[in-house]
């Protein structure tokens, strides 16, 4: 049996992790927050809000934020916990190789979250119809691979991803807030960070409308696959066990 | 002892090589440069068919080089190779049966779906699996265990539970870091006589371990490693006549006693029978004891007060400090 077969064979037990470990948790503070979000303003507004509302971009934000925290639960450890919990060492005494296992634990994490944020968006759906399933799970796949993959090479970089993650993310925030717009240049350094700034635009406009910029859409995903990519490279030619 | 010639060192310089570290170092430096030598300029070639002891005190850096070994960590200096590859790049062609000292495996999971999963991660077939689950369930007597989570077992069935999965494979090469820890005295000597029956001439065991008494049964030799350095590689046969720099025997007389102090001035009473003698060789040893015999002294048992191997660990390690 090849290696990459078995390897393959193996994702069942990784999405069954993901199921228990992850999915869980997801979909109980999705259906917590959606409630929250939602059982108010359709108690002000019906169930018949249209887009023109003005509600309806918190709507956008918050099914955004869902899937930021989502996708932060998903990736938590991916890499580290196994370093920090010392389970690589029976994992990769097998012939096994660790870019490939992460890889592989990095896509079934992709159909879970997607997975995850159907059943809630469907359930969003039915609640309210104008919330379109097809433009959600796009954005959910979006965020996935653009967060995702900067939280996969922190997870392969760091024991102390999901912290690390976050000072990222806000950081960015931050630092662009503060000097993106000044045109010297710490603003092209800060292009640099991670672009957190075109998230609520691609969230307005891709789950509101199911279109979004080309141009915003290839920054994101080029921004996470290149450090998903780095993180396969430090697995490579780093150390499993620092 | 059915091992390799444990004194010939032409056997092992021209015997199959399996694992070579060559002239490997490692250093591990901390965030604010602090740093410290784990391993240091560490050579040792490892041969097929043979058990190898590494015996160190805490924090000599035996850990560390079975982490190198098994491409966990990367060599700072030098390299280590299996069959001619680079460590990893064996690893993840063939694996390895390993056993770390530390047993961690996911606490929620339950023994005989962690042994499920391994084995599907190390190449099992699926309709093998089963067979092979079973088998390594019944040679480490886990069967009333399999049910239980990782979390509910013991730690001699932990240890067991590690070194189940480290037998799933028909490996070519056994690692096992403290194998014996936490077992009681009928599963640790169950364990020698798993190892022995593991003995073949295309295998190869390392057993990292601070008891010597362990490695003194199984190895055919042992290296003994303090500070990151090798300090030798001890056979662990008796076949050495070579003076022995004074070994202490504890021999115990049946009957005869006034006839000690006749073969052995220098002896000491023990009490009970036993005599304190020391020799220079074994050569030396078995004279005596012939001329002990032949006078109508009955001996009942003739003990080193310390293994070959404890004298020149003892010997190896103080030699360091």
């Amino acid at each position: 049996m090849s290696r990459v077969s078995s390897l393959a064979r193996y994702s069942l037990w990784q999405f069954r992790d993901f199921v228990f470990e992850r999915a869980v948790a997801i979909l109980i503070i999705s259906f917590l927050w959606g409630y929250a979000l939602i059982a108010p303003l359709r108690g002000a507004m019906g169930s018949q809000m249209s887009r023109a509302s003005p509600i309806w971009p918190l709507m956008l934000q918050g099914a955004s934020t869902l899937v930021s925290l989502s996708v932060l639960i998903a990736l938590n450890g991916i890499i580290s916990s196994d370093r920090k919990l010392g389970y690589y060492r029976f994992l990769f005494s097998k012939p096994v190789n660790p870019v490939l296992y992460y890889a592989q634990a990095f896509f079934v994490g992709l159909i879970g979250v997607v997975l995850s944020m159907l059943v809630l968006s469907s359930l969003m759906h039915t609640i309210l119809p104008i919330f379109s399933i097809v433009n959600f799970l796009l954005y959910t796949a979006l965020i996935y691979i653009a967060m995702g993959g900067i939280g996969f090479f922190v997870s392969a970089a760091t024991r102390f991803d999901w912290v690390s993650l976050a000072v990222v993310w806000l950081g960015s925030r931050i630092l662009r807030g503060l000097y993106g717009p000044k045109g010297d240049w710490r603003s092209k350094a800060v292009e640099l960070l991670p672009p957190v700034h075109k998230l609520d635009e691609v969230a307005n406009s891709l789950i509101g409308t199911g279109t979004a910029h080309a141009t915003d859409v290839l920054w994101l995903l080029g921004y996470g696959a290149l450090f998903f990519v780095l993180g396969l490279a430090l697995l490579r030619w780093g150390s499993l066990a620092d | 002892m059915a091992g390799l010639p444990a004194t010939d060192d032409a056997y092992y310089r021209t015997a199959a090589l399996v694992i070579e570290f060559r002239n490997v170092g490692k250093i591990y430096k901390s965030l604010l440069g602090n740093s410290v030598k784990a391993v240091e300029e560490f050579s040792l070639t490892v041969v097929d068919g043979e058990i190898l002891g590494i015996a160190g005190p805490n924090g000599a850096g035996k850990t560390t080089l079975i982490a190198m070994m098994l491409g966990y960590l990367r060599p700072t200096a030098g390299a280590v190779e299996i069959n001619g590859l680079p460590a990893r790049q064996y690893v993840e062609r063939n694996g390895i049966g390993y056993l770390s000292e530390l047993i961690a495996i996911n606490p929620k999971w339950r023994a005989e779906t962690a042994l499920v999963r391994f084995a599907t991660l190390a190449g099992i077939s699926r309709s093998e699996i089963r067979q092979r689950v079973g088998y390594v369930i019944d040679l480490l007597g886990l069967d009333e265990h399999r049910d239980k989570k990782v979390k509910a077992l013991s730690k001699g069935n932990l240890q067991r539970l590690g070194l189940a999965q480290a037998l799933l494979r028909d490996e070519q090469i056994l690692v096992l870091d403290e194998p014996t820890h936490g077992l009681d005295p009928v599963w640790t000597q169950r364990f020698r006589d798993i190892v022995e029956e593991l003995r073949r001439p295309d295998r190869t065991i390392l057993i990292a371990s601070h008891n010597l008494d362990e490695l003194q049964r199984l190895a055919d030799r042992v290296a003994i490693i303090d500070r990151g350095r090798l300090q030798r590689v001890v056979s662990t046969g008796y076949e050495n006549t070579a003076p022995l720099a004074g070994t202490r025997f504890r021999v115990t007389l049946a009957s005869g006693h006034e006839l000690i102090r006749a073969v052995f001035p220098q002896a000491e009473d023990a009490g009970r029978g036993e005599y304190d003698v020391t020799v220079r060789s074994i050569k030396d040893l078995n004279t005596a004891l012939a001329d002990l015999i032949s006078r109508g002294a009955l001996i009942a048992s003739v003990v080193p007060e310390r293994s070959m191997l404890e004298q020149q660990f003892r010997e190896a390690v103080g030699e360091s400090q």
